[in-house]
C-alpha cells in the first residue's frame, strides 16, 4: 500500500513507522523539520518538509496515485480539509482523520470523511479499563442475558467451577482449554490458561466481578 | 436576506454593516470573547454569537439552519474551508462564500469544499496593481 501520513507528531511518526515496518510505502509531510525526529532510527519512507496544504508539495509526494492518505496533525480544520481534498480532489481510495473535536464526528462522517476521535477514542478506552473491562459480552441473549469470556483469574486456579456458579445468575457454560473447548462439570478444577465461557444475568455482573476478585 | 458572517474581525465588522446598511438580517459569529463583546456595543442591530464558528453546536445556535447566506471571513483558511464544507453540505445553506488569505490556497476553495465564491484580497490587489499601474 502506498500511503501519505501529514504530520510527525507522536500519532504521525509511529503510525510511519508502524506501516514502514509492515512493508508499506509511507511518504511523511510535515511543516516542521525537527519534528521529522520523532520517527525512529531506519525509516525508510519518504519525508517531505513542508506545509500539508500546500498542492506542489503533495504532488510531489505523488498524491494523485496513492492508496491511501491520514491526516493527523494538530488541527482538527487542517486534517478534515486535507481529508476532504484527498477525496474529492485527488481520489485517494481510503482516507482517515485524527479530530479532537467528538461533536463534529458524527458529521463528518456525514461529509463522507472517516474520522477517528483520539478524545472519545481516549475516554471510552479508559472507562472500561477502569471499570473491568475483560467483561464485555461477547453476545446477549435478549437484553437480560449475557456471554462473556473471561480468563480465569489466576486467585481461582486449582478450585472447582462450582465456585463461580450462582445457580439462576451465573453459569460456567464450557471452557477453553489448550486448543479445546468442553462443557465443566461443577468439580472441574479451573486451570491456568483457561478461557471461561459464561452465561450470566445482566443484573448479576457486579456479582461476577466479587467472585472473579476474591 | 439572512446572511451568517464567521469572524468578526475588520472584515467580518465591515460586511456586516454594509449588509445591514442594505436592509439585511445579520448573524456574527466570533471566536474571542473580548472581540465578541465590543462587536455588540458597537452594532447593537447584528447578533453576535460568542464561539467556534467549525463546532456545528455553535453554528445552529448561530441560526446556520435559516440563513440565505454563509460567509466565511476568519484568518484562517483550513477553518473557512470547514466552515463552508459544513454550511453547504452538512447544513443545506444555499450558498456560501469564503475568504482566501494566503493565495498559495486559493486552489483549495472550490465548490466541492463548498465555497461558491472565493474572495481572494491579496489577488485582487496584486491584479489591480500590475492592471493599472504598469
Amino acid at each position: 500500500m502506498r500511503v501519505i501520513i501529514l504530520g510527525c507528531g507522536r500519532i504521525g511518526s509511529g503510525l510511519a513507522a508502524r506501516l514502514g515496518y509492515a512493508g508499506h510505502h509511507v511518504t511523511v509531510i510535515e511543516p516542521v523539520a525537527a519534528a521529522l525526529a520523532h520517527l525512529p532510527e531506519g525509516f525508510r519512507g519518504r519525508t517531505l518538509v513542508g506545509d500539508v496544504l500546500d498542492r506542489r508539495i503533495l504532488l510531489e509526494a505523488g498524491i494523485d496515485h496513492q492508496d491511501a492518505l491520514t491526516a493527523v496533525t494538530p488541527s482538527d480544520d487542517v486534517n478534515i480539509v486535507a481529508a476532504r481534498l484527498a477525496r474529492l480532489v485527488f481520489r485517494v481510495p481510503r482516507v482517515v482523520a485524527r479530530v479532537y473535536n467528538p461533536r463534529a464526528v458524527e458529521i463528518y462522517r456525514r461529509l463522507g470523511v472517516q474520522t477517528v476521535c483520539t478524545t472519545t477514542w481516549g475516554i471510552s478506552r479508559i472507562a472500561e479499563l477502569l471499570s473491568y473491562s475483560e467483561l464485555e459480552p461477547v453476545a446477549s441473549l435478549g437484553s437480560d442475558v449475557d456471554i462473556l469470556d473471561v480468563a480465569v483469574p489466576p486467585l481461582l486456579v486449582g478450585r472447582p467451577v462450582s465456585v463461580i456458579t450462582v445457580p439462576g445468575e451465573i453459569q460456567v457454560a464450557a471452557i477453553s482449554r489448550g486448543g479445546r473447548t468442553f462443557l465443566p462439570q461443577p468439580a472441574t478444577r479451573l486451570e491456568a490458561g483457561d478461557l471461561l465461557h459464561l452465561v450470566v444475568l445482566a443484573a448479576a455482573t457486579d456479582h461476577l466481578v466479587a467472585l472473579l476478585r476474591q | 436576506m439572512r446572511v451568517l458572517i464567521v469572524g468578526g474581525g475588520q472584515v467580518g465588522s465591515y460586511l456586516a454593516g454594509l449588509l445591514l446598511e442594505q436592509g439585511h438580517t445579520v448573524t456574527i459569529i466570533e471566536m474571542h470573547e473580548a472581540t465578541a463583546v465590543a462587536l455588540r456595543h458597537a452594532m447593537p442591530n447584528v447578533t453576535v454569537v460568542h464561539g467556534n464558528g467549525t463546532d456545528p453546536g455553535v453554528l445552529e445556535m448561530a441560526g446556520i439552519h435559516n440563513a440565505n447566506l454563509v460567509a466565511a471571513v476568519t484568518g484562517a483558511d483550513p477553518t473557512n474551508l470547514v466552515i463552508t464544507s459544513l454550511a453547504r453540505f452538512a447544513f443545506n445553506v444555499p450558498r456560501a462564500v469564503a475568504r482566501v488569505n494566503n493565495p498559495h490556497n486559493t486552489w483549495m476553495f472550490i465548490p466541492e469544499m463548498g465555497v461558491d465564491l472565493a474572495l481572494n484580497q491579496a489577488e485582487v490587489l496584486a491584479h489591480l496593481i500590475t492592471r493599472t499601474m504598469l
